[in-house]
């Protein structure tokens, strides 16, 4: 430690020896134009930050991110509302061609929809006409499943009849796929029957009939339906909330109409389903600026969302949030965007917005569901500080390079044009010396030669005779060889420093041999010196 | 001035680095990269797979700014057509993912194509000493390039309804043991569709199929292979050889009578709803396997699978099929490349490869993983169906050579025309054989349908 402080201050030694002499001496021009210029540029370069400041130019990333979720919402609001409206309308237009087909053939064989239940030996063949009409649907809207469930039970003795409901549920594995030349359809539930007429395979879960104990997007529709029997079934259609299908490690979204023939006997629903996967990549939002950006539909209660009853699609792995935590509150910040909060671990930050999946005059209206996006709250701190590191950095590069610059600059255009203008002064024949385009000099020589030739001419006028400078020249020659080696210096125009520095002598010494320089050749100052020196060359004699 | 000029010029090089620097820091950010994966592990695999993949993000995603997203679940051919598509730049087909799962004969397609990664280059030859070397070859697929790593490798087993298979058996007398053969099966066979036959005295000739194999095209390889002959010759199948000729005769035989089952998709449908009781096929179909078995009237039974290792040829040596696929990385960048070998090596480290395995019916890939679980973890799986499973693949272990299906291109088409051939053909001297049984005894009018159906196969090539 020692050693260090010693070998820091052996370093700092000339330094602060040369600072001393600038204190002494005054400083020299080129420091004092960096000192100048650094200056100059800190002070612009604070100004500016205030104005940064000032401006909100280091919040302008959130601004920024504020716009970003803006923007983004609109677009996934407007897209999903698109797609559940499509599913909706084709929900609706399913429900009215099946309520008429069955009850046409049904009609025919001679059978009433209220009691269908009687008759669980023709389920089978009313189901499989219906087939084509499932799978026609399944082409016209961009679903993962359609289906189609009867109020009767192929075997209304078993002690499970109570819960268990004929139908047909097809799905489709693949619906992003629009070109794929086997679509993926297989049968969730249904008669083996039909799978094995059509050379559908049966999916891995695969139950004959649906159970209906826990089913509210069979049990909904049909109760708005006994409840409401004026409304069409445009207003009766209902969306499930996420839900996994008794049975299967599906997660989905369900549209249900109710199936009513022209006596209003509703017997049975159908609808469309939106896989989580299918959500997820017709959804997804795809950002270069927050990868982790996820967007979710979710029915909204108590300024809560249930992760559990939402969608979820992006590239973040939401579901891990959804598997672990079971709602996020939502609280309003003092900047535009909502906090998530779940509870525990990680908040969210984004926006979200009321989106329409129901008809004002719906048996639903009152339901309301939100699209939101948002991203971890750390991702968007990380992008804001991200953005003044680079703001702030690529500032601080600009002065120093500015710094450098101008000092190189003011060296080469200032600084130097001067020193040589002044050597000019100092050694040369000022009558003949060479413009040095720098007008303040040049006028400084005109002036010190007209000063000399006055000087010159006065020395002629007061009859200045020669025996003066003869006296001078005679006093240098009692100048010690020492003395005659500064002299000579002065009479070239140096200064006591340089001349300390070239004769490696101490300032002192120097100072010494000036003063019995001057008192033995009577002169007052090195200027007096310089002059007699000029004379004596104008008559042409020199000191020896 | 010089030296000074000098100084300034070495500052200017010292601040851009260093703002370089800052700005690069700044730009990294964390923000994670996000993977994409297609896989088939649907249905109750999904569950495992899911829980695998949101633990990798959670931990080693963190920390090396990986997220991995599934953005496809779907069955083997469909992933197949998919990836087909996306290679050939079809219209509508979606955009190749950044890891996906794929058979050899895929992912030949893509590294064709130049679309895959080299994964010796990703891999370490100490890391890849640790994985089963035969399934390690299985994924040196063009050139001797590793291309496809082995996540979880499967063979073939048989799969029996031991429920319906005791009541057959107790009345019969069969026993358990008749299935280490095919020809032993085929007897079987003929004894369960003459005792369903007798279950609806009023019914004639309405006996149920006993048997399936899920992959006719396999069953004709591994038999071939096991009776010392091969299947495919020269790219081409032989269909002269005696051997396979035996073993055309122990399917198609079963398959005209009723004994066999012939039927466009798996196994595990008809298992479903009982119209047959016993299947051979991929060691992963357990999942597919459903606990009960219902009957028209939607009345179900529970059936409990029994799972013995794969039959074999009276006189045959004992091998079975190597299956499975494994997962490929698509060629983009070398960062993304290397962090998709980062799951891949996480996701077959032997404790995750060992919990994929004990709830999915997949073997290990890892020789540690392969001893841990043949030994010590078999207990302590709780799914009884996968330690039977397991139970009769440790015996396969030990007594069976694994056999790889040769690969080249335009075996795809070759495997699709076969079975398709197969079947049709089966399934039309079906048809006239149940036509002929009205005025013929069973063994007569097989004859009299069957005697040109093997040329009339081969001639299809």
């Amino acid at each position: 430690m020692k050693n260090t402080l010693f070998r820091l201050k052996n370093m700092a030694q000339p330094a602060l020896h040369k600072l001393q002499q600038a204190g002494e001496e005054g400083m020299p021009l080129g420091q004092r134009l960096f000192l100048f210029l650094a200056v100059l540029v800190l002070t612009i370069f604070l100004s500016f930050i205030a104005i940064l400041l000032l401006t909100g130019t280091f919040t302008a990333g959130l601004s920024e991110t504020e716009r970003f979720f803006d923007n983004e919402l609109a677009r996934t609001s407007n897209e999903i509302e698109e797609h559940y409206d499509q599913i909706s309308l084709q929900t609706v237009n399913l429900a009215e061609n099946l309520s008429r087909s069955i009850e046409q053939k049904t009609s025919i064989m001679g059978i009433s929809l209220s009691n269908l239940s009687e008759y669980p030996y023709l389920l089978e063949e009313i189901i499989s006409g219906e087939c084509d009409q499932l799978l026609f649907a399944l082409q016209l809207v961009k679903s993962s499943g359609v289906f189609l469930i009867l109020d009767a039970t192929i075997n209304p003795i078993l002690a499970r009849a109570v819960h268990s409901r004929s139908g047909l549920y097809i799905k489709n594995m693949e619906p992003n796929v629009i070109s794929a030349s086997s679509p993926n359809i297989i049968i969730l539930r249904g008669f083996p029957g039909i799978s094995r007429k059509r050379s559908l395979p049966l999916h891995a879960q695969w139950k004959m009939e649906f159970d209906v104990s826990d089913a509210p997007y069979y049990h909904r529709p049909i109760e708005a339906a006994r409840f409401n029997p004026g409304l069409p079934i445009s207003r009766l259609y209902y969306w499930s909330d996420a839900l996994q299908l008794p049975g299967t490690s599906e997660e989905v979204m369900l549209c249900t109409a109710p199936l009513i023939d022209s006596n209003g006997c509703i017997f049975g629903v159908c609808g469309f389903e939106i896989s989580a996967m299918l959500f997820k990549l017709s959804h997804s939002p795809g950002s270069s600026i927050y990868k982790r950006l996820f967007c979710l539909l979710s029915p909204l209660a108590a300024d809560t969302i249930e992760l559990r009853r939402s969608l979820i699609a992006g590239g973040y792995s939401a579901r891990i949030a959804s598997s672990k935590q079971n709602a996020l509150q939502i609280s309003k910040q003092r900047h535009y965007l909502y906090t998530y909060r779940p509870e525990q671990g990680h908040k969210f930050l984004g926006l979200h917005s009321y989106i329409q999946l129901y008809p004002h005059d719906s048996a639903f209206a009152d339901q309301h569901w939100i699209v939101a996006a948002m991203v971890p709250e750390e991702d968007i701190m990380h992008a804001v500080t991200r953005l003044n590191v680079i703001l702030f950095s690529s500032l601080t590069l600009l002065v120093i390079i500015g710094v450098i610059l101008s000092f190189n600059l003011g060296n080469r255009f200032f600084i130097e044009p001067i020193s040589k203008g002044l050597n000019m002064i100092k050694y040369t024949d000022l009558g003949s010396a060479p413009r040095t385009r720098i007008p303040e000099i040049d006028n400084l020589i005109d002036y010190l030669a007209l000063r000399n030739r006055e000087l010159a001419e006065k020395a002629r006028h007061e009859n200045l005779s020669f025996s003066t400078l003869d006296k001078f020249l005679d006093r240098s020659r009692e100048l010690t060889p020492a003395e005659r080696e500064v002299f000579k210096l002065y009479s070239e125009g140096y200064t006591a420093n340089q001349i300390a520095a070239k004769l490696c002598l101490s300032i002192n010494t120097i100072k010494t041999h000036s003063k019995r320089i001057y008192s033995k050749l009577e002169v007052s100052s090195r200027e007096e010196i310089i002059l007699y020196v000029a004379l004596l060359k104008e008559i042409g004699k020199e000191i020896n | 001035m010089v030296k000074f000029q000098r100084n300034s010029v070495f500052i200017l090089l010292i601040v851009c680095l260093i703002s370089i620097s800052i700005s690069g820091c700044a730009g990294r950010s964390g923000e994670p990269t996000i993977l994409t994966l297609w896989h088939n592990y649907g249905g109750q695999l999904k569950e495992t797979m899911d829980e695998l993949i949101d633990e990798f993000n959670e931990t080693v995603g963190v920390q090396e700014g990986i997220i991995i997203s599934v953005t496809s679940i779907s069955g083997s051919a469909s992933i197949h057509e998919k990836l087909t598509m996306s290679a050939n730049e079809e219209p509508g087909a979606p955009p190749l993912p950044d890891i996906t799962i794929a058979y050899p004969k895929t992912a030949l397609l893509l590294a064709e194509k130049g679309l895959l990664a080299d994964l010796d280059q990703l891999f370490t030859d100490e890391e890849l000493s640790a994985y089963v070397p035969k399934f390690l070859q299985e994924g040196r697929i063009k050139d001797g390039v590793l291309y496809v790593f082995p996540t979880a490798k499967s063979t073939e087993v048989l799969f029996l309804n031991r429920t319906i298979f005791n009541r057959f058996a107790s009345e019969t007398g069969v026993s358990i043991d008749d299935l280490k053969t095919f020809e032993g099966i085929g007897r079987v066979a003929a004894l369960y569709y003459d005792w369903t036959d007798a279950q609806t005295p009023a019914v004639k000739n309405d006996g149920k199929a006993f048997f399936m194999s899920d992959s006719l095209f396999n069953y004709a390889l591994v038999g071939c292979h096991q009776l010392g002959a091969n299947f495919i010759e020269g790219n081409a199948i032989n269909f002269s050889s005696p051997h396979y000729a035996r073993v055309w005769e122990s399917y198609f035989k079963p398959a005209v009578m009723g004994h066999a089952s012939i039927y466009n998709g798996y196994a595990t449908d008809l298992f479903k709803t009982g119209e047959i009781i016993c299947s051979t096929g991929s060691t992963a179909g357990i999942m597919f396997f459903s606990p009960t078995v219902t009957y028209p009237d939607n009345t179900t039974e529970p059936a409990e699978l029994a799972i013995l290792p794969y039959p074999v040829f009276e006189g045959g040596n004992k091998s079975s099929i190597q299956r499975g696929a494994g997962m490929c990385i698509i060629r983009s960048t070398e960062e993304k490349e290397k962090q998709a070998a980062v799951f891949l090596k996480w996701f077959t480290r032997p404790e995750n490869n060992l919990r994929f395995v004990s709830s999915t019916g997949y073997l290990p890939v890892t020789e540690e993983a392969f001893g841990e679980i043949m030994s010590r973890e078999l207990e302590t799986i709780a799914d009884e169906n996968i330690k039977k499973l397991l139970t009769a693949c440790r015996i396969m272990q030990r007594e069976y050579e694994f056999f790889i299906s040769p690969l080249f291109e335009g075996i795809d088409q070759l495997e699709e025309r076969y079975e398709t051939g197969f079947k049709s053909i089966a399934s039309s001297c079906g048809d006239s054989y149940r036509d002929l049984l009205k005025n013929s005894n069973p063994e007569k009018a097989y004859e009299a349908v069957s005697g040109n159906a093997l040329s009339e196969l081969s001639n299809l090539f």
